[in-house]
């Protein structure tokens, strides 16, 4: 037991007037130790050395990846049809998404910037330079 | 005798692979497979599979349903019992449906279902000792696709075949899809609810599920486009 609950100092228990408290403290303390042996016959090595890293489930929905159940096609039930759609976009947000700038003009458009930044880079040291010099 | 990832299997094979990846992380073990002392042991015949990154179960051929927590399966409403119907889903007894487990139901306003009718409903509590429970609504209270099958046609079908059209790599529903409008609804107990606008559209989504259970990829989209033209060139 890890948790101490205040205990009545020894001296206090052995008054006169504290002898229910004392019965009850006693049983207690006998019901807490008792378990062990109470159980020892149905406790066995295996239970206290079982390990969880096994978990058993019953049902094949959560080994394969299924579809949901419910389907529909071609308007056929479109409440059904409208949540299947959601069940899309919510299963791959990040999927492929749309490319507004092709790989080849983006990689163009940043050779170009770098270049910019560099010609930029160095006459800006100098104004660096001076501020430093200020502090 | 001792067994690997994809082999056929039968019960009392131990799977050693199993337990060396459980020493290092947690395991999750599907629907065949059991964990007795030191081993994991095959309970059914078939093959045993493997998902990254820790799952394994036995991919077996099974008519008989074993209601199991979370599986969306269909029911046909047996009785109304006081605050609940019974619903039978093809289990060893039939399932209990609170009338306060539907959307918007209160006590004063219960929900239109009638003995006979065909619900879609999640499984809530499938225990071995007691009888399953089931909800038309989601955690938000919201019906979703649950509830109450309306027209239609139900068969039934084995657990594998659900599971193989439900698959997102089976093409059936996909070659499907484009060919004329209809509704489908697949529970894990093995029963596929149908539905089309006319009934020899509904005979020819039934039969291209049926007929899908033993063939190849390839087979099943030949056969889909092989009904489509079918149901093309009789309705003029």
């Amino acid at each position: 037991m890890t948790t101490k609950r205040p205990q009545l100092p020894k001296s206090v228990l052995e008054m006169k007037f504290m002898r229910k408290t004392r019965e009850r403290i006693e049983k207690e303390l006998e019901n807490t130790q008792g378990h062990d042996s109470l159980y020892s016959n149905i406790i066995t090595n295996e239970m206290r050395h079982a390990t969880g890293n096994f978990i058993s489930e019953s049902s094949f929905i959560f080994c394969e990846d299924l579809l949901e159940g419910r389907l529909s096609y071609k308007g056929m039930n479109p409440e059904i049809e409208r949540l299947m759609e959601q069940d899309i976009k919510t299963s791959d947000p990040d999927g492929e998404m749309q490319k507004d700038v092709s790989d080849e003009i983006l990689y163009k458009k940043m050779e170009a910037l770098n270049k910019k930044r560099k010609s930029n880079d160095t006459p800006n040291k100098n104004p660096v330079l001076k501020k430093k010099k200020k502090f | 005798m001792k067994v690997t990832i994809d082999d056929v299997v039968l019960p009392g094979d131990f799977c050693e692979d199993i337990i060396k990846a459980g020493e290092k992380s947690r395991v999750i073990l599907g629907p065949g497979l059991r964990k007795e002392l030191e081993k994991i042991f095959i309970t059914k015949a078939g093959v045993l599979r493997k998902r990254a990154p820790n799952t394994y179960w036995v991919d077996s051929y099974q008519k008989r349903y074993v209601p199991a927590r979370g599986e969306n399966v269909i029911g046909v409403v047996i009785q109304k019992a006081g605050d609940s119907f019974r619903v039978d889903v093809g289990g060893s007894c039939s399932a209990t449906l609170s009338y306060l487990s539907f959307e918007g139901a209160t006590k004063k306003n219960r929900p239109e279902v009638q003995v006979g009718d065909v619900i879609y409903a999640k499984m809530l509590v499938a225990s071995k000792d007691m009888e399953p429970e089931l909800v038309c609504v989601d955690s938000n209270g919201k019906k979703g696709r649950l509830g109450v099958l309306n027209d239609g046609f139900v068969f039934k079908c084995s657990i594998n075949l659900v599971r193989k059209i439900l698959n997102p790599s089976c093409p059936l529903l996909n070659s499907l899809k484009n060919e004329w409008p209809f509704e489908l609804a697949a529970g894990m107990n093995g029963r596929i609810w149908i539905k089309a606008n006319s009934m020899r559209e509904t005979i020819a989504v039934g039969n291209a599920i049926l007929g899908c259970e033993y063939l190849t990829s390839e087979e099943i989209k030949s056969m889909c486009t092989n009904i489509a033209s079918i149901l093309a060139g009789h309705v003029s």
